[in-house]
């Protein structure tokens, strides 16, 4: 279910050295805890999936949300279940595992563990473009999603191409990232100013799953399933690229390769995300600082972990935005920044530890 | 070497022709808005001789124009100082969320307390940056500020109060425009009150940053050497920061949370005048003062009568430029 | 260690200060702006901000909220300049016709030279959006604040008076108030004694969707001609989706829309929008944005008023 191809626990495997025996009995020990807690997890994912099938503004009991997964009988409450949660369930799977996946990579790359997709201009280019679209061209016939992701795509290559002009740093991606991002929030806070239509975009701004259907769902599985995919394919690689240039040169590893793939695995899985839900923050910088803290920092854990927690802080993050305002709806984003202030600044404190 | 012989006489220079480039754009401003006025018709306006244009003038531009000039060197030195303590040429006030969360109070004022006097505006505004910076200094202190260590916090700092301002616009949907218009930084209404409001600060607050000119030069040769001759080096960091916040605070509860300036200034007067603080930081002054004095006088004469707000232009201009510097900076390397 | 450029901060400081003093001096001695003049045709105003006088009969009036240009235009007036967000046509969709008048620029940032080149004798602004520009209006013109932006239906008829008043025209003011007041309680009229339906009005955006509830502008209008709110609460306005609105289930639902794409679109490819009753019943119905929810004034009432009868009975 998950990688286990571990080079270096191989490697191990096959010295037979005393000491190497005792690593390898704790590492044991450490992959059986692992087992443990991948488990657990599972198990408050899919409980989480429950409940967020089975709250709403409608009553509909989990016994009875759970039967209309199946049992299609076309009354009102089927229809919300198969038409509405069901979707809208899905997709916060979909982009909190993407997110979560997309910040591990990201705080990878720049080697720094406060990294999230937001600085990678991904967030910054969507609203400017959406933003843009909405005011400038509202009678386009073209939803929101493919706006989305064109400026999704262009704020990422905007700050690729600076942040590599001359060697990519870590230090330089992290800057260049940072000011892309003030540069295109202007940009879209201008627009929204001069044609004082703060009310009409203010929405899709926070992030928000709620107006979700299956077109949406649609349009990022095969992203995210891609993106994760490639991430758990080269996790190693992701690993190694934590290390430190030289150390990675050493190693045989191809830098600049690794970068570009990374980058396009993270503009891919933010990018769809952002398309979709609008710029969610937190989950892409909390998650994996929580998954790193539980299983350290081998990326081949990391990923996997990273994307099952994800997927269970936004669905969680979810129910919580339908009961904070009940029978009303909040934007998710907002919740997800709630539960991740608190959290942030106890790891800011401590995450110095981290590195 | 020849760089810097040729430097040493540039500095008194620069600084010079930045003041007499202010004085010059000054006096052009004043003439520019919805409705263009010829330089001379602006002296004689100002000496008193014709009072055709007085409100115009006396009331709504002549105020603007003190109040750029006064905002944006505020800002320009508190970048420069923070530029100087956290020895990092990225520092900014933006950067390091402070203004992000006197956005915050600000926002919360305008969008769940709209009844309250006017006021209230401009000092929940320096709270909020008041408290942002004392939560940067709690996570920044155990280690050595690296830079892109403590940009991240303050970008992520912000963020969190970005959030919150989200919350708001949601829960309490007042007049978002506004608040929005505020966040971007302008100029608009801004009137002689608010002049009377900053100019205190700035009077208070720059004759301080005199004084500590010799002490910023003393932090960026690091801390064991600041240390070995005689200073706590804690406490001037403390000092410093403080004194950029209230900077920073002061210029932003009264013009909104404006970009890029306090990133840029010190950065372009860098080139033109060195390390030195005592050149740098009067050259940095000059030059936000001119940005935002461009800036504001650009918003007010594109399109009238419609006024793009300051911040927006800062952040068209200041942005590209930052980036490209970024650029050019890495290719030295 | 006092070095050269010190001492030229310093200097440049005091001469600064100076200039500030200077300025600062002769601006306060400018206080002129018509506020003091005592003629014997004043009137004492009470508006948000206190007192204002307003002498004679202001023939130069700028406005700067739709719902202040609703109301001078009914009393007869043209203002000389409209705060109109640079939409001409919001401005004569709201006066019937195409009027002369200047604009003054955005409704959130009016831009106070243009307004001072039109030398008006009155300006009515918007209590909240206004108020940290009032003190400069004020020098310019005789201004009154009144709350337009968040204003009640009451509170509305209350700036109209108000209004007739600054303009010299209270007579003519009673007697259009007497009328609107006949008109409104004709259309009540119409209503039939026992609808019992209950109605409500959501504005459809790209991505979302909101209603207005019964503490709106629209609301009250709804709720004056004697409908039933579908929607009661405190909060004038709820995001909601499509789960809530079937669960709310109205049965007459107007609909104001953006231009191009809504997530209403979206949501009639749902089935669950075709069980809503005022779908199934045909009684969703288009409500135009401005009108209803943007103008807010005596006259919009009315339109809005006679829309809403002449759509739900097929007049």
């Amino acid at each position: 279910m998950r990688s286990e191809g571990n080079p270096c626990f191989f490697v191990f495997a096959t010295r037979r050295s005393k000491e190497v025996r005792l690593l390898y009995h704790s590492a044991k020990r450490r992959s059986s805890s692992r087992l443990m807690m991948f488990i657990i997890a599972l198990i408050i994912f899919i409980f989480g999936l429950g409940l967020n099938l089975s709250v709403g503004a409608s009553d509909i009991g989990i016994i009875d949300s759970l039967k209309y997964l199946f049992v299609w009988d076309g009354s009102k409450e089927q229809l919300i279940i198969s038409t509405l949660r069901l979707p809208r369930t899905l997709i916060g799977v979909f982009v909190g595992a993407s997110l979560a996946v997309a910040g591990a990579l990201m705080q990878a790359m720049t080697r720094n563990p406060l990294a999230s997709p937001q600085i990678f201009g991904v967030n910054a280019g969507a609203s400017l473009f959406v933003v843009a679209s909405l005011v400038i061209l509202p009678a386009s016939p073209y939803s929101s999603v493919i706006f989305a992701f064109a400026g999704a795509a262009a704020g990422g290559a905007i700050v690729y191409m600076i942040a590599s002009s001359g060697g990519m740093t870590p230090v330089k991606l992290a800057l260049s990232g940072m000011a892309v991002h003030l540069f295109l929030s202007s940009m879209t806070q201008a627009i929204i100013i001069l044609n004082e239509s703060g009310e009409d975009v203010l929405y899709w701004m926070t992030g928000a799953i709620d107006g979700s259907n299956w077109q949406d769902v649609i349009t990022i599985a095969p992203f995210s399933v891609i993106g994760i995919g490639l991430a758990l394919v080269f996790s190693g690689s992701v690993s190694v690229l934590g290390l430190g240039d030289e150390t990675a040169k050493g190693l045989g590893q191809n830098m600049n390769g690794i970068r570009i793939l990374i980058s396009l695995i993270i503009l891919i899985l933010s990018g769809a995300s952002v398309a979709v839900a609008g710029p969610i923050g937190f989950v892409g910088l909390l998650v994996p600082h929580i998954v790193r803290k539980l299983i350290g920092e081998h990326y081949q854990y990391v990923l996997p972990f990273s994307a099952l927690f994800g997927a269970i802080l936004l669905v969680y993050a979810d129910v919580l935005a339908r009961w904070i305002a009940f029978p009303y709806e909040s934007p998710v984003g907002i919740v997800t920044a709630i539960i991740g202030t608190p959290f942030f600044l106890y790891l800011a404190r401590k995450g110095r530890h981290l590195k | 070497m020849k760089k810097t012989t040729r430097k040493q006489k540039r500095p008194l220079l620069a600084i010079l022709i930045l003041a007499v480039i202010l004085i010059v754009l000054s006096v052009i401003s004043i003439g520019i808005g919805a409705l263009y006025i010829s330089p001379d018709a602006v002296v004689t306006n100002l000496l008193g001789l014709d009072h055709s244009f007085e409100f115009i003038i006396q009331q709504y531009r002549l105020p603007r124009i003190i109040l750029a000039i006064l905002a944006g060197a505020g800002l320009a030195a508190a970048g420069a100082i923070l530029q100087g303590v956290i020895r990092n040429p990225l520092a900014s006030p933006d950067v390091v969320g402070i203004s992000k969360g006197s956005g915050l109070a600000a926002m919360a004022v305008i969008l769940i307390f709209p009844e309250s006097p006017v006021y209230v505006l401009p000092f929940s505004a320096f709270a909020g940056a008041a408290i942002i910076a004392v939560l940067l200094l709690m996570i920044a202190r155990k280690k050595s500020i690296q830079p892109s260590s403590l940009a991240l916090s303050g970008i992520a700092l912000g963020a969190v109060c970005h959030a919150g301002m989200q919350y708001m616009m949601v829960k309490f949907p007042g007049d978002v425009n506004a608040a929005l218009i505020w966040l971007t930084g302008s100029l608009w209404g801004r009137n002689w009150e608010e002049v009377k409001l900053l100019a205190p600060w700035l009077l208070i607050l720059f004759p301080i940053v005199c004084i500590l000119i010799p002490k910023l030069d003393l932090m960026s040769l690091g801390d064991e050497l600041a240390q070995g001759l005689g200073e706590n080096a804690n406490r001037l960091r403390f000092i410093l920061i403080f004194t950029a916040v209230a900077l920073a605070g002061s210029c932003v509860a009264v013009v909104g949370s404006i970009g890029f300036i306090g990133l840029l200034a010190p950065h372009i007067a860098r080139r033109l005048t060195g390390e030195k603080a005592k050149y740098l930081l009067p050259a940095s002054a000059l030059i936000g003062a001119i940005i935002l004095l461009i800036a504001d006088t650009l918003g007010r004469g594109i399109m009238p009568p419609v006024e793009i707000p300051a911040g927006i232009l800062t952040a068209v201009i200041g942005a590209p430029y930052f980036l490209y510097l970024l650029k050019f900076e890495a290719r030295k390397q | 260690m006092r070095t050269y450029s010190n001492k030229l901060i310093a200097i440049m400081s005091v001469l600064l200060l100076a200039c500030l003093i200077v300025s600062g001096c002769s601006s306060s001695q400018n206080n002129n702006g018509s506020g003091g003049s005592k003629s014997k045709d004043s009137r004492v105003i009470h508006d948000e901000e206190g007192k204002t006088t307003v002498s004679g009969t202001p023939k130069r009036v700028v406005v700067l909220e739709l719902s202040f240009l609703d109301a001078v235009h009914n009393l007869g007036i043209t203002p000389v300049g409209i705060a109109d967000d640079n939409k001409k046509d919001m401005i004569k969709k709201l006066v019937g016709s195409s009027i002369d008048y200047t604009s003054v620029g955005t409704r959130s940032e009016p831009n106070l030279e243009v307004i001072s080149s039109l030398k008006p004798d009155l300006i009515i602004a918007d209590a909240e959006r206004h108020k940290n520009i009032y003190k400069q209006l004020k020098k310019i013109a005789p201004t009154i604040e009144l709350k337009s932006r968040e204003a009640t239906y009451d509170e509305t008829i209350d700036s109209f008076t108000t209004i007739a008043k600054a303009l010299n025209k209270e007579d003519e003011g009673k007697e259009k108030l007497a009328e609107h007041k006949k008109v409104i309680n004709d259309l009540k009229a119409e209503l039939p004694k026992d609808e019992n339906r209950n109605i409500v009005l959501g504005v459809a955006r790209a991505d979302s969707f909101q209603l207005h509830t019964s503490s709106s502008y629209d609301g009250e209008i709804f709720k004056m001609l004697g409908f039933t709110h579908a929607v009661k609460s405190d909060n004038a306005y709820q995001e909601v989706s499509l789960e809530q609105l079937s669960k709310i289930d109205p049965d007459i639902l107007f609909i104001s829309a953006n231009e191009g794409k809504t997530i209403v679109d979206e949501w009639k490819t749902n089935p669950l929008w075709k069980n809503l009753k005022a779908v199934k019943n045909g009684q969703v119905y288009d409500a135009d944005r401005d009108t209803w929810t943007r103008f807010r004034g005596i006259k919009s009432s009315e339109t809005s008023a006679k829309d809403v009868l002449k759509k739900v009975y097929n007049k």
